[in-house]
C-alpha cells in the first residue's frame, strides 16, 4: 500500500525518509462498508436503540407539554 | 528537506508505477514532525471551532456569575471531549466516509433520515446565532451590520470556493491560531495564580452552593463543549482529507492538541467574565462584557474581545455549514469534497451557500425571534447529541466494520459512562427549557 514510506533503498535516498501528504498519496483501500449491510442486532445494539427511542419519545412529550402550556390549553401560560 | 517525485506501486497492481509527490527528510524526528504537520487540521479545527459564539457567551457568563469556581468543570471535560472525538478519528480513517453515511448504511434509512434532518435543523439554528453574534459585535464596533454581516457571509463563501481542501484548511487553521489571543487577554485580566490552580484542580462550589441556576449553567457548559455537529464534521473532514491508517496516531494527537487549546481558551473566557464581575459589572452578553472590560482595561481589550467573538462566530459558521453540506452530500450520493470545483460538486456547495446565506439573512430581519431560536438550539441539540453519540459508540464496537480499530474494553467503560451522563444532562436541560415550571427557582 502506497502510504508513508520509511526508507527507499536507492542510491539517491539511502537513509532518507519520504513523507507524503495524504492528498498527494495514492488513495488507500478502506473498509468496504456498502457490502456489509445493516449492523448485526446484538443485545447491546437492540437495548441501545430501544433506549434511544424511549429517550426521544420523552423529549417529544416534553416539547409537546411546553407548546400546550404556552398555548394556554391548561389554563395558564408557562 | 526537498521535494521529490517518486514512483510507488499502486495498491493491487504489481507493475504499475504511480508518481506521487513527497518530501525527503533525513531524520526520523523530522519525518514525524512533518507528518504531524501534514495531518494536523481536522482535530484542531473541530475543537477550536467548538468555541463558537454560543460558547463565548456561555463561558463568559459562567465567569461573570460564578468567577473562577467552574474552571474544574472544564478540566473534567477535556478527556471527555477528546475520547468522543478520538472515536470519530478511528471511524473516519477506517471507513473513509462521513458519520451521516455510516448511520444510513449500518442503521437503516429511518435512523439515517432522523439524524440528517435533526443535524440540518440544529445546525441551521446555530448558524443564525453565529450571525447574530457577528451582528452584535459589529454594532459595538460601530460597523453597520447591514454591511458587515453580508461581508462576513461573502468571506465565508470565498473560503470554500477555492476548489482546494488545503487552501481552506490553511485559512481556517490560521483563524484557529488567532484564538490563542484569548490567552493574552486572560493573562492581562488574570486573578492570582494560586486561585487559578486550585479552582482548576479542586472541585469547588461558589457561595450559595448548588442551585438550579448553577446546575443548568454547568449543563449548558457541557452541552457547549460537546456539540453534535462535531461528530459529523470531523469524520467528513478526515474523509475529505483522505487520512490513512498510518495517520491514526497523528490524527489522535491533532485532536488532543485541539482539545487542550479549546479547553484552555474556554478557561480564558471564564477569566475574562470573572474580571468584569470583580469590577462590579453584571453580565448581559459578551459584546456588552467587552465594553465593560474596555472601561477598566482599555479600548484595546474591548476591541480584542469583540474581534475574537467575530472570529469564533466565523469559525463556527464555516465548520457547521460544512458539516451540513458534507452530511447532505454523503446521504444523497452527490460529489461532496472541498477538492472539487463548484461545477463538479454543485449540490454540495449549494447546501453550504444556502446555510450561510439564509442564516445571515435571517439575522438582518428586524424583530427576528433570536431568543426562540437560541432555545430551539438547546432543545434540538439535546435530541441529536445523545443519538449521535449512541450511533458512534455502536459503530466503534462493530468489529465487522473496524477490525483492529474497534474499541477496547477500557474504551467502552469510559464511553458508556460518558454517554449515560450526557443522556441524563441532555434530558434535564431539555426539560428545563421545555417545562421550566417543573423546576424550582434557584
Amino acid at each position: 500500500m502506497a502510504t508513508m514510506l520509511n526508507t527507499l533503498n536507492t542510491d539517491d535516498f539511502q537513509n532518507h525518509f519520504v513523507v507524503i501528504h495524504p492528498l498527494d498519496d495514492v488513495p488507500e483501500q478502506k473498509v468496504d462498508t456498502t457490502s456489509l449491510g445493516a449492523i448485526p442486532m446484538t443485545r447491546t445494539v437492540r437495548i441501545s436503540l430501544m433506549s434511544l427511542r424511549a429517550y426521544l419519545v420523552l423529549m417529544m412529550l416534553l416539547v409537546f407539554y411546553r407548546v400546550v402550556t404556552l398555548a394556554g390549553w391548561f389554563g395558564h401560560h408557562g | 528537506m526537498s521535494n521529490r517525485t517518486i514512483g510507488v506501486p499502486a495498491p493491487g497492481v504489481k507493475t504499475e508505477i504511480v508518481p506521487v509527490r513527497g518530501r525527503v527528510v533525513k531524520s526520523k524526528w523530522t519525518r514525524d514532525l512533518l507528518t504531524f504537520l501534514m495531518v494536523v487540521g481536522p482535530g484542531l479545527i473541530v475543537m477550536v471551532a467548538d468555541n463558537d459564539a454560543g460558547a463565548v457567551s456561555t463561558y463568559s457568563q459562567a465567569g461573570a456569575q460564578y468567577g473562577t469556581h467552574l474552571l474544574w468543570v472544564l478540566l473534567l471535560l477535556l478527556p471527555v471531549t477528546y475520547f468522543i472525538q478520538e472515536m470519530v478519528v478511528r471511524l473516519g480513517i477506517a471507513t473513509g466516509k462521513g458519520h451521516a453515511a455510516m448511520i444510513y448504511q449500518r442503521f437503516g434509512k429511518w435512523w439515517g433520515l432522523f439524524s440528517l434532518i435533526d443535524l440540518q435543523l440544529v445546525n441551521f439554528l446555530t448558524l443564525v446565532t453565529e450571525f447574530a453574534a457577528i451582528n452584535l459585535a459589529l454594532s459595538k464596533m460601530g460597523v453597520d451590520p447591514r454591511i458587515g454581516v453580508p461581508l462576513a457571509a461573502a468571506g465565508l463563501l470565498l473560503l470554500v470556493l477555492t476548489g482546494s481542501y488545503r487552501r481552506w484548511e490553511r485559512a481556517v487553521v490560521f483563524l484557529c491560531l488567532l484564538d490563542l489571543a484569548w490567552f493574552a487577554v486572560a493573562f492581562w485580566l488574570r486573578p492570582p495564580v494560586g486561585e487559578l490552580v486550585s479552582r482548576s484542580l479542586i472541585p469547588n462550589m461558589p457561595a450559595g452552593g448548588l442551585t438550579a441556576s448553577l446546575m443548568f449553567l454547568v449543563i449548558a457548559i457541557v452541552g457547549t463543549t460537546i456539540a453534535p455537529w462535531q461528530l459529523f464534521f470531523q469524520q467528513s473532514c478526515i474523509a475529505d482529507k483522505r487520512l490513512r491508517f498510518a495517520d491514526v496516531k497523528w490524527a489522535q494527537l491533532d485532536t488532543f492538541v485541539g482539545a487542550c487549546i479549546t479547553i484552555t481558551a474556554a478557561g480564558c473566557m471564564m477569566i475574562a467574565g470573572n474580571a468584569s464581575r470583580l469590577h462590579g459589572f453584571t453580565f448581559t452578553d459578551p459584546a456588552r462584557m467587552a465594553a465593560d472590560i474596555g472601561s477598566f482595561a482599555g479600548g484595546f481589550f474591548r476591541n480584542a474581545i469583540l474581534l475574537l467573538m467575530i472570529n469564533a462566530a466565523v469559525l463556527g459558521t464555516t465548520t457547521i455549514s460544512l458539516s451540513s453540506a458534507w452530511a447532505y452530500g454523503e446521504v444523497r450520493g452527490w460529489p461532496h469534497s472541498l477538492q472539487l470545483p463548484v461545477r463538479k460538486a454543485p449540490g454540495f456547495y449549494l447546501v453550504y451557500l444556502s446555510c450561510v446565506a439564509l442564516a445571515a439573512g435571517l439575522t438582518l430581519i428586524p424583530g427576528a425571534p433570536l431568543q426562540l431560536i437560541i432555545l430551539g438550539v438547546q432543545v434540538l441539540a439535546g435530541v441529536i447529541l445523545p443519538s449521535a453519540i449512541i450511533f458512534l459508540q455502536l459503530l466503534l464496537n462493530d468489529k465487522e466494520l473496524l477490525g483492529e480499530y474497534a474499541n477496547k474494553p477500557w474504551n467502552n467503560y469510559v464511553n458508556w459512562t460518558i454517554i449515560i451522563v450526557l443522556f441524563a444532562l441532555s434530558l434535564i436541560l431539555a426539560a428545563q427549557v421545555a417545562a421550566p415550571n417543573l423546576f424550582p427557582a434557584g
